[in-house]
């Protein structure tokens, strides 16, 4: 059945409600077994669907739409989700109470995100959009003692909402221009009625990009992100910072070359600059900083510029296919060598818990795999040969200068330079570990064991980070399939 | 046929390219306090790679020197049309040779030679990844592949410099707080080339959606000396590949991260870094710049000699502003890449050749010259040459290599130095047609300036350093001479240091052919 994936989720998460009724608390942690056994199946019907792939498969009337692209991107939510499961167990067993609810909350966001993948008119993809957030709030107040969680989930609740109503009243102004709710009829009566650059076109079309704005992090909806990732738990921040964004884009990219793709130059150039910007903002503003999630924070903050960029010139020079590639590839790649950069974080905060990443002085001598990962993931993320990054920039450039148009190639220009200033804050904190001397003795032994569902999670984004940088084929050709059968 | 022909079809270069990684990988494997193992097979790795590279250098068709051979084609990045195509000529192989003799020698000095903080395993597989690094540079005949081996050597550099580096504390300009030499240098060096090498892809892409989106150099080298890039986007294309490689050279003004990464470095660091890593932008030159954009690299020429002129003379007079040894050195290399790239830039064969040979004789003298320095700053404890002077009387061995070295590295005939300086200004007395001559008869004049400052500067170094009475201070101190480690590393590099001021043929046997089809096809002289 081609919903397959979503519906072992459903089944999971009513799995998951009721052992949660039933466990006693010492049992608990058999919840946290079903997810992930849970995610793992779910992510089995996906690869038989693509192995079998002939067509799109369109259900519920356009409605929903199973294709490469959608298959694609419901596997990385699948394997994004169960990498976050193995980062959490260790913290919400530390936790001691919640442990139901934590696996739950994260289920329904994944849930969320299956649906936005596949989604075409307007409800699905706004109940997609809102079931993949909306869990997250909870979550990121998940330290109820800490004040920052407080006030992090708090701006995250406020500006969720906001975005949400933003994103609905673009939804309902395009409702009331066409009377369709299918994104192809839209298109259509857009394009027949000559309305595709019509003023309330653009207008929802701003709206909507800036609901989806604060969802994936640009500037200048950034503003909630590094408190948010700051007070949530590390794992959750993981979650936030590759699966909610990845969401944010997929729907994005969906409106974007589905309703937008004829909105005239205006929107693309919006884009254009806000892409550019996002990606200063976000390394400027990292350069500043000592707390390591801050850091990543306003890594992300860039990341997001980056991933943007292809989509926006797409939208001035029409080729999609080139942009949403290029997007799509970057997407993947960053999103294992970004959750690899949180688990580097938390093994080291487990070592020594400090808000100050120079307080992690030699640790590395302590902890050499550690060091490793570190090395692997954050100059991934500069984009250093041969790790996975090199080649999502490249794809990225590639898809930029493509049609040699003058905004594709300052944009191409802002986005080398903003990889040389990545390079610097990206290169500190292996330099801290690697190069500095310790601040104070480390301890015993213990304190640098890393716990086997991290080593998991380690390996497995090592590899693919790897992977991708020497054999970036495979995940190319991922990228090229999206693009190819979104168009058609 | 012959009984070494399975290496033909790219096997034994890419066995040259990935044996040293692969060994890397095992080592990771090994526990760290198995360190003679780690670096016995490290040095295993590096010799098999070294006689691999031999054996092939056998295999090459010399009488065919200016055709690329022994290489293979295999799809590797089939989305974007980017290849495993590899490949050498009388251009690369030289140049391949030199980097797997000297990650040879640079394992053998490591073995009894580690700075702190010691952890050879660390050391030796960041040596193996750089040699990938540098062999995969020289063999790869496609663009993508060309940058990944091109950048794959800083991560490597970057720590080497980082973690082995000179750590007393300096101030820099600019920064707040006092900052440890290595970590300042580490990070100079990785921005400065990262910020070259960024733009340089945005080139690399220029040309692949201008050239019928191919990657594949020969392809693009066929493409552009038929005309296919011209105009704007040439003179862009060219700028970046111009900054990327520039900076790797490094051309004065891009230079100023060398100086500071020369001197903190390791002293296998500064070995590979002056040996190799300087190569790969001048060689990026000679291999990509000119034969892909002929037209540009009319255009541009004049510029290059200029900067080339200036490198020298700027080189030249830092180093006599220099107190200290490895500084010097340092600021020495400047120079004589200026040399390189003066060569270069007149366009012509002799000038090329000229090139050529410089890079090699560079890396073999330089590459010695730290291995010196980097022994005595060891032994002593200090680079300062105002508290050095009679090395020949305290370690002789030392010091007569060091004289030696010097003397090369000045230009005197009969060895290798003398000849990529002399050529050059040969071809810079009588560039390509066309060109501006007074420009380059200016470099000219510039660069022969140059080799009497050169001259200077080292003759006073070893005055300095050398001759004289020793200092109070170094009387009552044991200093050990160089042990057998040191001159098992050295006496090689001297040895070929003769062979090739006597037998410069070694290198132009090369060389030459290839050369001379590469100028008579890109600009027809």
């Amino acid at each position: 059945m081609a919903i397959s994936s979503e519906l072992i989720v459903v089944l999971t998460i009513i799995g998951a409600i009721i052992l949660d009724i039933l466990l006693p608390r010492r049992l608990k942690f058999i919840i946290a077994l079903v997810s992930i056994l849970g995610s793992l199946t779910a992510f089995l019907p996906i690869i038989f669907q693509f192995a079998n792939y002939s067509s799109p498969e369109i259900m519920f009337e356009g409605s929903y739409v199973i294709d490469k692209f959608s298959l694609i991107l419901k596997g990385l939510f699948i394997l994004v989700t169960y990498l976050t499961f193995l980062l959490s167990v260790n913290f919400v067993e530390s936790d001691e109470y919640y442990q139901g609810e934590y696996y739950f909350l994260l289920l329904c966001s994944l849930l969320g995100a299956l649906v936005v993948t596949s989604s075409r008119d307007l409800l699905t993809m706004f109940i997609g959009i809102e079931l993949a957030s909306t869990p997250m709030f909870l979550l990121s107040g998940w330290k109820k003692g800490d004040q920052k969680s407080n006030e992090g989930s708090i701006k995250f609740f406020l500006l969720g909402v906001l975005s949400a109503s933003l994103i609905l009243y673009g939804f309902s102004l395009l409702y009331g221009v066409t009377g369709k709710l299918v994104f192809s009829e839209i298109a259509n009566i857009l394009i027949q009625q000559d309305l595709a650059q019509s003023p309330l076109a653009l207008l929802s079309a701003i709206l909507i990009l800036a609901g989806i704005g604060f969802k994936i992090s640009i500037v200048p909806f950034h503003s909630w992100a590094p408190d948010t990732y700051e007070g949530a738990p590390l794992p959750v921040t993981a979650y936030l910072s590759v699966s909610s964004k990845a969401t944010g884009f997929v729907a994005l990219i969906i409106l974007l070359s589905k309703i937008f793709f004829d909105s005239g130059q205006g929107l693309g150039i919006v884009l254009v600059f806000i892409s550019g910007i996002t990606m200063f903002v976000g390394n400027l503003s990292a350069l500043q900083q000592t707390n390591p999630v801050r850091l990543l924070a306003y890594s992300s903050i860039a990341q997001a510029g980056f991933i943007l960029s292809p989509i926006a010139v797409a939208n001035i020079t029409g080729n999609f296919e080139d942009g949403v590639y290029a997007s799509v590839t970057y997407l993947i790649i960053y999103a294992f060598m970004n959750i690899g950069a949180f688990l580097v974080i938390n093994i080291l905060q487990r070592s020594i818990d400090s808000e100050d990443m120079y307080d992690w002085g030699g640790l590395a001598k302590e902890m050499p795999l550690a060091g490793i990962f570190a090395v692997i993931f954050f100059f991934s993320l500069a984009g250093i040969p041969p790790l996975g990054g090199w080649f999502a920039k490249f794809v990225v450039f590639r898809s930029l200068l493509s049609t040699g148009e003058i905004f594709g190639l300052s944009l191409a220009i802002v986005g080398a330079v903003n990889a040389v200033i990545g390079l610097v804050y990206y290169s500190r904190i292996s330099k801290i570990i690697w190069m500095d001397s310790p601040k104070e003795e480390i301890q015993s032994d213990e304190e640098s064991f890393i716990p086997s569902p991290l080593k998991v999670v380690g390996f497995v984004s090592l590899v693919l980070t790897i992977v991708s940088g020497i054999f970036p084929g495979i995940f190319s050709n991922l990228g090229e399939a999206s693009s190819i059968f979104f168009n058609s | 046929m012959n009984s070494l022909s399975f290496l033909n079809n790219g096997l034994g270069l890419s066995i040259v390219v990935f044996f040293p990684l692969i060994t890397a990988i095992i080592i990771f494997l090994i526990p760290k306090k198995q360190e003679l193992l780690i670096k016995l097979v490290t040095l295993g790795s590096a010799l098999f790679t070294f006689v691999v590279s031999l054996l092939v250098a056998i295999q090459f068709n010399f009488n065919d020197a200016s055709t690329l051979q022994l290489g293979m084609k295999v799809s590797w990045i089939s989305s974007i049309n980017s290849n495993y195509e590899i490949g050498i000529d009388g251009i690369s192989l030289p140049l391949l040779l030199l980097s797997t003799f000297i990650s040879v020698l640079a394992i053998i000095y490591s073995f009894e030679h580690l700075p702190e903080p010691k952890n050879a395993k660390g050391m030796m597989s960041l040596i193996l990844i750089l040699e990938t690094g540098m062999n995969g540079t020289f063999v790869a005949l496609d663009l993508i592949l060309f940058f990944v081996f091109f950048e794959l050597v800083l991560l490597p550099m970057y720590f080497m410099i980082g973690i082995w580096g000179d750590k007393t504390i300096r101030s820099v300009a600019g920064l707040k707080n006092d900052i440890e030499t290595r970590l300042y240098a580490s990070i100079k060096f990785f921005v400065f080339t990262l910020f070259g090498s960024a733009f340089m892809l945005l080139g690399f892409l220029g040309l692949y959606f201008r050239g019928n989106r191919t990657f594949s150099i020969p392809e693009l080298i066929e493409l552009g000396t038929n005309g296919a890039f011209s105009g704007t986007f040439a003179t862009l294309v060219f700028a970046v590949l111009f900054l990327g490689f520039a900076v790797k050279v490094p051309m004065w003004p891009l230079h100023t991260w060398l100086p500071d990464a020369h001197t903190a470095a390791p002293t296998v660091g500064s070995v590979l870094l002056a040996a190799i890593l300087l190569k790969l932008g001048s060689y990026g030159f000679v291999r990509i710049a000119l034969p892909i954009l002929p037209d540009q690299a009319v255009t541009w020429a004049p510029a290059i000699a200029i900067l080339s002129a200036i490198g020298i003379i700027y080189g030249s007079l830092a180093c006599l502003a220099q107190t200290d040894l490895k500084r010097l050195i340092a600021f020495s290399s400047v120079g004589h890449m200026g040399f390189v790239m003066l060569g270069i830039s007149s366009l012509t064969s002799i000038g090329i050749n000229a090139a050529m040979i410089g890079m090699v004789a560079h890396g073999i003298i330089t590459g010695l010259l730290f291995f010196v320095s980097g022994s005595m700053a060891h032994t002593y404890h200090t680079r300062d040459m105002g508290r050095l002077g009679g090395n020949m009387k305290l370690l002789p061995k030392t010091g007569a290599i060091l004289a030696f070295t010097a003397m090369a590295s000045l230009g005197l005939p009969g060895l290798a130095g003398f000849w990529g300086e002399f050529m050059a200004l040969l071809g810079a007395y009588n560039p390509l047609p066309g060109l501006n001559v007074m420009i380059f008869r200016s470099s000219m004049v510039a660069g022969a300036v140059g080799t009497v400052l050169t001259a200077g500067y080292l003759l006073w170094m070893l005055q300095r350093v050398n001759l004289g009475e020793p200092k109070d201070e170094w009387l009552d101190q044991e200093l050990h001479d160089a042990d057998n480690y040191e001159l098992v590393a050295w006496i090689p590099l001297v040895i070929l240091t003769v062979l090739i001021g006597v037998f410069p043929k070694l290198i132009f046997g090369a060389t030459n052919d290839a050369v001379i089809a590469l100028v008579s096809k890109a600009f027809g002289g």
